[in-house]
């Protein structure tokens, strides 16, 4: 095993650093609800101009759900997900209907009382942060963009960008797996392989904590893989920061093929697997943005200043 | 900040200690009213070996009166139930210890420390034996009148030697003084294993304090005087077995105490110590083999040192409960340990406190075994209802009223199927179990069977350390002694909320990324 003094002197971030000396430090209790509560976050990034996938429905009682998945006009493929919802939990998306039964990307066949079962449970709060009662969402079925082919065996990859003080300062690309039955979380056996920030290539992959080249169902080389539409997520992510006043935060992109970039929610409390997946310590980087935010306010719109330091914070160590 | 914080966990760390310091070194707390003479102190020390089976113990235990005050009681009797009740008719506090089952030898001590005062007694030589007692005095004396079975006062011979003894004489002073005399000068005192009752004293002429306590006593009664036995134990120091009787009669409206043995008429000495009115057993018990008790005796001339506020004055049979309050911080603190600097994942924070606590009742291997059994028959139910769509409100009911039938079943088939061992479960935490159930199989749909595992194994392993840590004994007298521990503890807390170091799980978690990173700055040196 090694000493806490090698990942010390490494700069790598760890959970007690995190919350104490990051999170309590920067993120107010009172902005938690509006990225613990998806609905209101894209009622606020909707509001802002920014991007997010459109909601076709909100539902609050369970009977609501089959007369709208009767209307004839209501999109076979959709996703389903608790509003409150952590981790990605208790998220289903559904790509098409075939003889009255719906499908998942697995193949799975689901019908409609699976589908009301599964709304019951969200509207009970079993998926929610503190067990709460909750809203479900049914929302557009994000398409994987095409440039992602290589790496995408099934299911969506998303791109997660942390951001301190209004500062993009680490980045992943997340790649569902068969393992992770489609979901893009890396506790669910996903994979992630951190992004080079000056230029949105990928680098090598981490999958259940343990470093990979190549992808573990396609095959395909992990490192080297241009994000497309890189620059406007480095944008959207310096913009997000004044509209939910959280110093640290992680904001989840998915690349849509016609929709193109999409926040699909923020997260006040991101984990700390980015680190394995960049193969680099968070501090470093964390504290070129903390001499800088000495000279200014981190409040302002400082685009070309914030994405300027994306050069020092990507050789810091 | 970082210095703020901790400087305010060492000032209340600071406050504890001195607060502690100031309860050792100045024994002078403020009492009800100022002490003369001396502090006894007292352990009761009572070992019994069980048999398997349900087992009951009984014991007087002192009160305050107008010359005994009591103080520091402290009871320890893990694996027992206790139930303190005053007896209606002699008013006496008698503590009753069961235990469901009783395996082995096990220990109940009972702590007191007691300030007495001698207390001398004059007889107003103008007094009269009454005529007709029963008319004369009131309807609750009438007890202290009536034969009893080791107190033959009605006996032919008794109220021969009575009338040879005293005569014609109606005189009271008269009358005590004589059967006095004749008790204490006409019978030999004699230790003895169980002693006579007072028809068998007048005709051995020999006896111990009891015996020679019961002939006094029948021979007031049957004079029409008001008699009782009192029972106690003479407060010296050292280590024995051996308790005391004497007895008291009702003249002018007050009880009056007559020891014929160490002959004090009409008197207590101050090393006295009274536990129970009446001719009863100072201990009896039931379903136990061996049975044997000692008293530890200590005086010391200091006050007490705790004071109005301590937890002591609290009454004993909730001392128990106070003990477990107590405990919870302490567990609080455990798990926050663990948690934040060793990193080990539980179900819920505080769940393995009450669990913790549940096994203590009942033994780890017996709890483990119902905790499993309950929990994996509750996954499966759960599995059922979640194919069959029920709602999340009714499931979570149905599987607590399946553990509450689980839990009633191991009851039953415990007492059918192992004759007299029972099982107890008084507060098995059924709502954690029910919590449990839930949160394993959300971990387990969500998260995988393995990390669903790795939570409840976390959730074990913390319950097993603080059964241990609970089972201190030094820890929960300390705590009770010094709550003030607690202020530590908060402490503690606070600069466990300023770390900001690693977690050990975290130098396993980062391990590789460290080597990599270790190979890419080499690289990049060379």
């Amino acid at each position: 095993m090694i000493g806490p003094w090698t990942l010390r002197g490494l700069g790598v971030l760890g959970m007690n650093q995190r919350n104490a000396g990051y999170i309590l430090k920067n993120n107010p209790r009172s902005h938690y609800p509006l990225v613990d509560d998806k609905l209101k976050t894209k009622d606020l990034l909707i509001k802002h101009r920014i991007p997010t996938p459109p909601v076709y429905a909100k539902i609050e009682r369970a009977h609501d759900l089959r007369p709208l998945l009767d209307k004839p006009d209501f999109p076979v493929d959709f996703a389903l997900k608790p509003a409150r919802g952590a981790e990605g939990r208790g998220i289903i998306v559904i790509t098409g209907k075939r003889k009255g039964v719906w499908e998942k990307a697995s193949g799975e066949k689901l019908t409609i009382d699976d589908l009301e079962y599964h709304v019951v449970n969200i509207l009970a709060g079993l998926f929610s942060l503190g067990g709460d009662d909750d809203r479900a969402i049914l929302e557009y079925r994000v398409k994987s963009h095409p440039a992602f082919a290589p790496l995408v065996y099934r299911g969506v990859p998303d791109v997660r960008i942390i951001l301190y003080k209004g500062v993009p300062v680490m980045s992943m690309l997340r790649l569902p797996t068969r393992h992770s039955d489609g979901k893009a979380n890396l506790h669910q056996g996903a994979v992630g392989a951190g992004v080079d920030m000056t230029t949105g290539v990928t680098r090598g992959g981490v999958c259940r904590n343990r470093f990979i080249d190549k992808h573990p169902d396609t095959g395909e080389p992990i490192a080297g893989l241009q994000v497309p539409y890189w620059k406007a997520l480095l944008d959207i992510s310096v913009r997000t920061y004044s509209i939910f006043g959280l110093g640290y935060m992680g904001i989840d992109f998915v690349v849509d093929e016609s929709l193109g970039p999409l926040i699909l929610e923020l997260n006040a409390r991101p984990g700390l697997s980015i680190q394995i997946a960049n193969r680099q310590g968070l501090v470093p980087r964390l504290n070129v943005i903390d001499r800088w935010a000495e000279g200014h306010d981190p409040a302002e719109d400082l685009f070309v200043e914030k994405l300027g330091l994306l050069e020092q914070i990507e050789k810091a160590r | 900040m970082n210095k703020r914080v901790t400087l305010i966990a060492l000032l209340l760390i600071m406050v504890a200690i001195a607060a502690i310091s100031a309860k050792v070194l100045s024994r002078d707390r403020a009492l009800t009213h100022p002490l003369e003479g001396q502090l006894r102190r007292c352990s009761v020390v009572i070992t019994a070996k069980g048999r398997e089976a349900a087992a009951r113990i009984k014991m007087y235990l002192p009160k305050d009166n107008e010359r005994q005050t009591i103080y520091n009681e402290h009871l320890d009797h893990e694996g027992f139930q206790i139930e303190i009740t005053e007896r209606n008719v002699s008013g006496n506090r008698q503590a009753a210890w069961r235990a469901s089952l009783l395996e082995g030898s096990r220990t109940i001590q009972y702590n007191f420390a007691c300030h007495l005062q001698e207390n001398r007694y004059t007889i107003n030589p103008d007094t009269k034996v009454a005529d007709n007692p029963y008319a004369d005095y009131p309807h609750e004396m009438q007890v202290w009148l009536d034969p009893s079975k080791y107190i033959q006062s009605d006996s032919r011979t008794i109220r021969h030697t009575l009338w040879k003894v005293t005569g014609n004489s109606k005189n009271m002073s008269k009358v005590v003084g004589k059967i006095y005399a004749f008790v204490r000068g006409e019978v030999q005192y004699k230790s003895e294993k169980g002693s006579k009752d007072a028809a068998a004293t007048l005709k051995a002429l020999e006896a111990d304090c009891g015996g020679k306590a019961r002939l006094f006593c029948a021979l007031s009664r049957a004079a029409g005087i008001p008699s009782r036995i009192v029972g106690g134990i003479i407060m010296d120091p050292g280590t024995k077995k051996i308790s005391h009787v004497w007895a008291e009669n009702y003249i002018d409206g007050q009880w009056i105490p007559f020891d014929v043995v160490n002959n004090f008429y009409a008197m207590v000495p101050a090393n006295y110590l009274e536990l129970y009115r009446g001719d009863v057993a100072l201990f009896r018990h039931f379903g136990v083999d061996k049975f044997n008790y000692l008293f530890t005796i200590d005086t010391e001339r200091a006050r007490p040192v705790d004071h109005a506020w301590s937890l002591y004055v609290l009454p004993v049979r909730t001392h128990g409960f106070a003990h477990f309050l107590l405990l919870i911080p302490i567990g609080a603190l455990v798990i926050a340990f663990f948690r934040t600097i060793i990193g080990v994942p539980t179900f819920g924070t505080f769940a393995p406190i009450l669990l913790a606590a549940a096994f203590r009742e009942i033994s780890v291997p017996t709890g483990l075994i119902c905790l499993f059994t309950i929990i994996l028959t509750g996954l499966g139910l759960r599995l059922i209802l979640d194919k069959m769509y029920i709602l999340g409100i009714p499931r979570l009911s149905i599987i607590l009223t399946f553990v509450v039938i689980m839990v009633l079943g191991l009851f039953v088939f415990s007492v059918r199927y192992s004759q007299d061992k029972i099982l107890y479960f008084s507060f098995f935490p059924m709502i954690i179990m029910t919590w449990m159930i839930e949160r394993f199989s959300v971990a387990q749909i969500e998260d995988g069977t393995f990390n669903a595992l790795q939570t409840a194994g976390g959730t074990a392993l913390l319950s097993a350390a603080l059964y241990f840590i609970f089972g201190i004994p030094t820890l929960r007298h300390y705590l009770f002694a010094f709550p003030e521990i607690l202020l530590i503890i908060m402490g503690l807390l606070l600069m466990l909320g300023r770390y900001t170091g690693y977690r050990l799980m975290e130098l396993i978690r980062f391990q590789d990324l460290a080597k990599a990173m270790g190979r890419d700055q080499r690289k990049g040196g060379a």
